[in-house]
Formats: C-alpha cells, sequence, structure tokens
C-alpha cells in the first residue's frame, strides 16, 4: 500500500498495532467493569463445565468405591461345570482334583452333587421340611468355609466311608427343631447325624438353605433317572481366580479338553477400567454437550451485548480503532470469560463432589487434568462463540458513534 | 493562512427512494489555527459536512484533503489514524465508557495511537488537570455533572494534542452555565493553536465562531468574510 505509506509520511501519523498487553487490559477491564453482562456470559460455560466436573467426579468416586467394595471373597471364586449334564462322572475323579489342588494359586477345591429337594425330618413319621440336598467334600468344605456355630465339619473319613452324617444351616436346624448337634434327623427313612451348625458361609450361599453332607454319602441319594448336577468349586489366592479359571477345566479332565467351563469372577481391577471407561464415555458426551452449551450462550450473550455496545465500538473506531482491534478485544473478552465460566464451574464441581463424597464417607477422586482440561475446553468454547459477534462487530461503522 | 483541511467539490447522496442530497457539491477550505462554527436546521447536512470532515464518510463526488493529502481513496487504516492522532471528536451525547474512570477515557483517547501506556497516563492526567477536573480522575463518569462528562470528553478528544478538534453539538446537552464553562474551553483550546470546528444550534455558541458557516438543504454559504 505503498499510497497510504506515503499519505501517513505526509501526515505524521503511524498505523499502530495494539500491543498484548493494552489488549488483555482493555478486555480485563471490560469484563470487571460490567460484572452483570459478564455473569450473563459465563454462566453457561460456568453450568456446563459445574456438570462435566461433577459428573466425571462422582462418576470415578462411585467407580472406585465398587471396586473398593467388591467382595474380596467373591472376586476369589471359580466353579467349573460340564457343558452336557450327562458327562461322565468321572471328571470329577480324585487323580483330577489333586492336580487342580496342585495349581499355584488354589488355596481349596472340591467337588459337589447338587441334589432336589428332600424331605427332612426329626423321626421318621414326623413332618418334614423340604430342602435342598448338597453333597460337599471336605475339599469343597474348605472352599466354602462354614462358620460353625456348634459341631465340626466332616473330614476325608467320613468321605470315603459315605457315612451318614450332615452339616445343617441355622435356619434348616431350627425348622426342623434341632438346636444342638449329635442329634439324628431322617431324610425318607434313613437317619443322619448331625456333626455342626453353621450359621453363615464365606462362598456359595446356597449352602444356607440346603442339608450338605459328604459328596459320597449324596450320591447313595442320587435317583438314576434324574442325575444330580455335578460341579467343583475352588478358593483362589487373591487375583488368581481369572487364571485358574482358564486353566481348571484342563486340570480336572485332560482327556476331553473343552467338555469342562468355569464360571471365574472379573477381576475386579478390570472391573474398575470398565466402570472407569463407561464413566468417561458418558462424561465425554456431557461435556460435549456442556461445551455446545457453554458455547451458544456465550455466542448469544454477546452477540445481545454487541447491540448494547454500539456506541462503544463506533466511538473505538471514531477515536482510530482499525475493526482488527474491535475483533481482538471482543474474542479476548468472550475468551476470558469462557475461561472464568470454565474455572467457576470447576470450583461448582469440586465443590458438589466433595460434599457428597464427604456426605458418605467416601474418599473423593478427581483427576486434577479433567480440571484443567474443562478450563482449557471453556476458554476454547469462548473463543469459538466470540468469533461470530465480533466478526459482525468489525461492520459497525464510526458514524454509529454520532447517532444519538 | 495555510489550509490544513480542503474540500474541492465534494457531494454526499443518499438513496432513499429518491435521492437526498445531504452536501451538494462543496468547495471549502478550513486553514490551520481556524475556529469554525456550522449552524443550519436539522437535516440539513451540517451533520454530514462534519462527518466528511471527520472522515467519519467518504463523499460520493470530488476530493478531501487534510493537509494536502487526498483522503477519499486512503484505505481505511490510514482514515483510522487519522482520525485518531489528527483529529479530535466531541459528541453532543459525550460517548463516556461507564465503569471506566475519567482518567481511563481520556486515556482511552490515545489507546489506538502511538503513545506507551505510561505516557497515556501522564497526558491522560495532565490533561484533566487543564480542563479543571484534578480532582476526579478516578470518578466513574456516571457519578459525575453534565458539564464534568463533557470537560472528560473534551479531555479525551485533545490529551493526545490533535491538530483539529470537531465538536458535534457539544452543549446540546448543557445548562447555560455548564454551556458557557464548555465554550471557554474550546475558547482556551482554539487560542493555543488548535483548529476547532464546531457544529451547533445554538445562536450563542455559532457566535464565537470567528469564521461561520450555515448550511441548508446541502447548500454551504458562508456567514462572514473569511478569517
Amino acid at each position: 500500500m505503498g499510497m497510504g505509506r506515503q499519505a501517513r509520511v505526509a501526515l505524521g501519523i503511524t498505523i499502530e498495532r495494539l500491543t498484548v498487553w493494552d489488549w488483555i487490559w482493555e478486555s480485563s477491564i471490560s469484563i470487571v467493569r460490567h460484572p452483570g453482562r459478564s455473569l450473563v456470559t459465563a454462566l453457561g460455560t460456568a453450568l456446563g463445565t459445574a456438570a462435566f466436573v461433577a459428573t466425571l467426579g462422582l462418576g470415578s468416586t462411585l467407580g472406585r468405591q465398587v471396586s473398593d467394595s467388591f467382595d474380596a471373597r467373591r472376586a476369589t471364586e471359580v466353579v467349573v461345570r460340564p457343558d452336557e449334564p450327562n458327562l461322565d462322572t468321572a471328571w470329577q475323579g480324585r487323580k483330577g482334583l489333586d492336580r487342580l489342588r496342585g495349581l499355584n494359586g488354589v488355596t481349596a477345591a472340591g467337588r459337589r452333587v447338587l441334589l432336589p429337594e428332600h424331605g427332612i425330618a426329626r423321626a421318621v413319621a414326623a413332618p418334614a421340611h423340604r430342602f435342598r440336598v448338597i453333597g460337599a467334600d471336605p475339599g469343597a468344605l474348605a472352599a466354602m468355609i462354614p462358620e460353625l456355630v456348634s459341631g465340626r465339619r466332616y473330614d476325608d473319613f467320613h468321605e470315603r466311608h459315605a457315612a451318614n452324617v450332615v452339616l445343617l444351616p441355622q435356619p434348616v436346624a431350627e425348622a426342623s427343631g434341632i438346636n444342638r448337634t449329635g442329634v439324628a434327623v431322617f431324610i425318607g427313612d434313613r437317619p443322619y447325624t448331625v456333626a455342626g451348625i453353621f450359621r453363615d458361609v464365606a462362598r456359595r450361599p446356597e449352602a444356607l438353605l440346603a442339608v450338605v453332607m459328604p459328596a459320597t454319602t449324596a450320591e447313595r441319594l442320587e435317583d438314576p433317572a434324574l442325575p444330580a448336577e455335578r460341579d467343583v468349586i475352588i478358593a483362589t489366592a487373591p487375583g488368581a481366580a481369572p487364571v485358574i479359571g482358564g486353566q481348571a477345566p484342563l486340570a480336572l479332565w485332560p482327556e476331553e479338553p473343552g467338555a469342562l467351563h468355569s464360571v471365574a469372577p472379573a477381576d475386579p481391577r478390570t472391573m474398575r477400567r470398565e466402570i472407569e471407561a463407561n464413566v468417561t464415555r458418558i462424561s465425554l458426551v456431557l461435556s460435549l454437550v456442556a461445551l455446545v452449551m457453554g458455547a451458544i450462550s456465550i455466542a448469544n450473550a454477546a452477540t445481545a451485548s454487541i447491540v448494547a455496545r454500539i456506541p462503544e465500538i463506533g466511538l473505538r473506531r471514531a477515536i482510530g480503532a482499525r475493526p482488527v482491534h474491535i475483533f481482538a478485544q471482543l474474542v479476548g473478552e468472550t475468551t476470558a470469560l469462557g475461561a472464568l465460566g470454565g474455572l467457576a464451574g470447576v470450583g461448582v464441581g469440586v465443590t458438589v463432589v466433595s460434599t457428597a463424597s464427604l456426605a458418605n464417607g467416601w474418599p473423593p477422586v478427581l483427576d486434577l487434568r479433567i480440571a484443567t482440561l474443562a478450563v482449557g475446553a471453556s476458554a476454547a468454547a469462548g473463543l469459538l462463540a466470540g468469533l461470530w459477534p465480533a466478526a459482525r462487530a468489525t461492520r459497525i461503522q464510526p458514524v454509529a458513534a454520532l447517532q444519538r | 493562512m495555510t489550509a490544513v483541511l480542503r474540500l474541492v467539490a465534494a457531494a454526499r447522496t443518499y438513496e432513499d427512494g429518491s435521492p437526498v442530497y445531504a452536501l451538494r457539491a462543496t468547495t471549502l477550505a478550513i486553514g490551520q489555527g481556524e475556529y469554525l462554527t456550522i449552524t443550519g436546521p436539522s437535516g440539513s447536512g451540517k451533520s454530514t459536512l462534519l462527518n466528511i470532515l471527520g472522515l467519519l464518510d467518504v463523499p460520493d463526488s470530488g476530493a478531501y484533503h487534510v493537509d494536502g493529502v487526498e483522503m477519499t481513496a486512503q484505505p481505511e487504516a490510514t482514515r483510522g489514524a487519522v482520525r485518531g492522532q489528527v483529529f479530535g471528536f466531541v459528541f453532543q451525547a459525550f460517548h463516556l465508557l461507564a465503569g471506566h474512570t475519567a482518567a481511563e477515557n481520556v486515556e482511552l483517547g490515545m489507546l489506538y495511537g502511538p503513545w506507551r501506556r505510561r505516557d497515556r497516563q501522564r497526558l491522560a492526567a495532565a490533561t484533566l488537570d487543564r480542563v479543571g477536573l484534578a480532582g476526579r480522575t478516578l470518578a466513574d463518569p456516571r457519578t459525575l455533572s453534565g458539564g464534568e462528562r463533557q470537560r472528560v470528553a473534551i479531555a479525551r478528544a485533545v490529551a493526545g494534542g490533535p491538530r483539529v478538534l470537531f465538536c458535534d453539538e457539544p452543549t446540546g446537552n448543557l445548562d447555560s452555565e455548564n454551556t458557557s464553562n464548555v465554550m471557554s474551553l474550546l475558547r482556551d483550546l482554539h487560542s493555543g493553536g488548535l483548529t476547532v470546528v464546531v457544529v451547533t444550534h445554538d445562536a450563542a455558541v455559532a457566535a464565537e465562531g470567528e469564521r461561520r458557516l450555515r448550511v441548508t438543504d446541502g447548500i454551504v454559504t458562508e456567514l462572514e468574510g473569511d478569517g
């Protein structure tokens, strides 16, 4: 623009760029001195960010809570069952079970024979209550860990001889009118000695509503026409369940790989990862919604405020501001307001998460990077939202300042 | 006396169904240090004349020279720089920014020019002192009287040391006492060498001019001999 430069030299004038400091100062002063306008503009991003941070914070706090309270015992339990109910019962054989118990990470393992309901009575002719019968060998008992209130568990001797002994859960004993061990109960016409009474189990809670006896004893009650369900239950060291779950079927029945399957609980760590991944996905959607909401609200407020600022903008143009100065100032303002709204929103979000956690006695989980990200995203929303109104404002002619 | 502003057959027409001749071909020279007043009925075209002289509007035909430089074809950046560094503006409605102190309003007049922040602050304080508002530098314009506001606006217009001051109805919103204060301030500035161009309805204000123009239906006439 040679002509422009010549003219400027002749007139002794210069074209000035606004310094960064002046730009920041003008934008800041405009924000600070018009708190009402600034509040309305920043409100959208503040609310959006608050929702985002609170959701993410509560989500990860809850996620941590779920996996922390995850039953440690349940996480160390594996059950092996045949795919076909008619599989040769030899898969529950002693050799296979010994191999299984030899695996690193197995703390206890044993076989079970699960019979349908049978009538349990105090005497042959007495009225009977019907309960399931669970045959569990001493290895299975060791995995279940019944919490005895009286008597003791049966052992390998009873298992080998298919002895007529039972363990009764407290509700079953009470229903049958039994309050001590050593007495007999009748299943059909056969008497069984009550060896122990338990009030809880660490694993396999179905035993709490059943009569528990040695597996070999239970097999004598089996109806040949109606084969019992059979499984093997395994207690593992913490964290070993997924691995044992993979190895157990082959250890038990190498003759027919694939005939057995195991049910192992999810690894708590995997579970936590999954929960957190879900939370993150939901939060990502929420944050996008919040971002768009914030941007729209800023754009709306900024567009509205520009109408009110026509005299100001006209004045600035009249006293020498170039369109780029107007553009830079307005975008600077919306960006700063976006960031400020984001900061306020993070404050609110953190307060919500902390309060909710405190009220429930949970340790709050909040990622500082999330807060930083939220403020950055809000600032970006402010910048984007400011572009359109700022571009419109540059079209305001300086003569507007003279209009009364 | 050399002409600082020179219109050569400049005309401005608005299209409003039929053409409105806001300013018919006008040739006019304004010398450095002149005190010029422009009067005329509403809609006569005196504001159009002021806007063209102040580079806030562009004539459709003719030429306009500032210090011998033709301005109508200059890029907006140059025209803006002339407005910011050679001209000063005073408006009837003051156009002070609420929420900014008196001093910040005066500094704003120099924001887009070559002044450093420190110089702007120094010049603003000195100019507020000169217009008799040394004690009100931190006041919000909303707390000032009309006369004080117009003195802040005049300080904003002259703090950077412009060569031409354009005033559009500077006393239109003021009572007689404040009008005479503003008049004496303008007289004072003019005696310091500033070229002053005032558009006014007020006969008393118009009489202050050493040269007086009247605009009627877009036609500019001299009311007395050249100053």
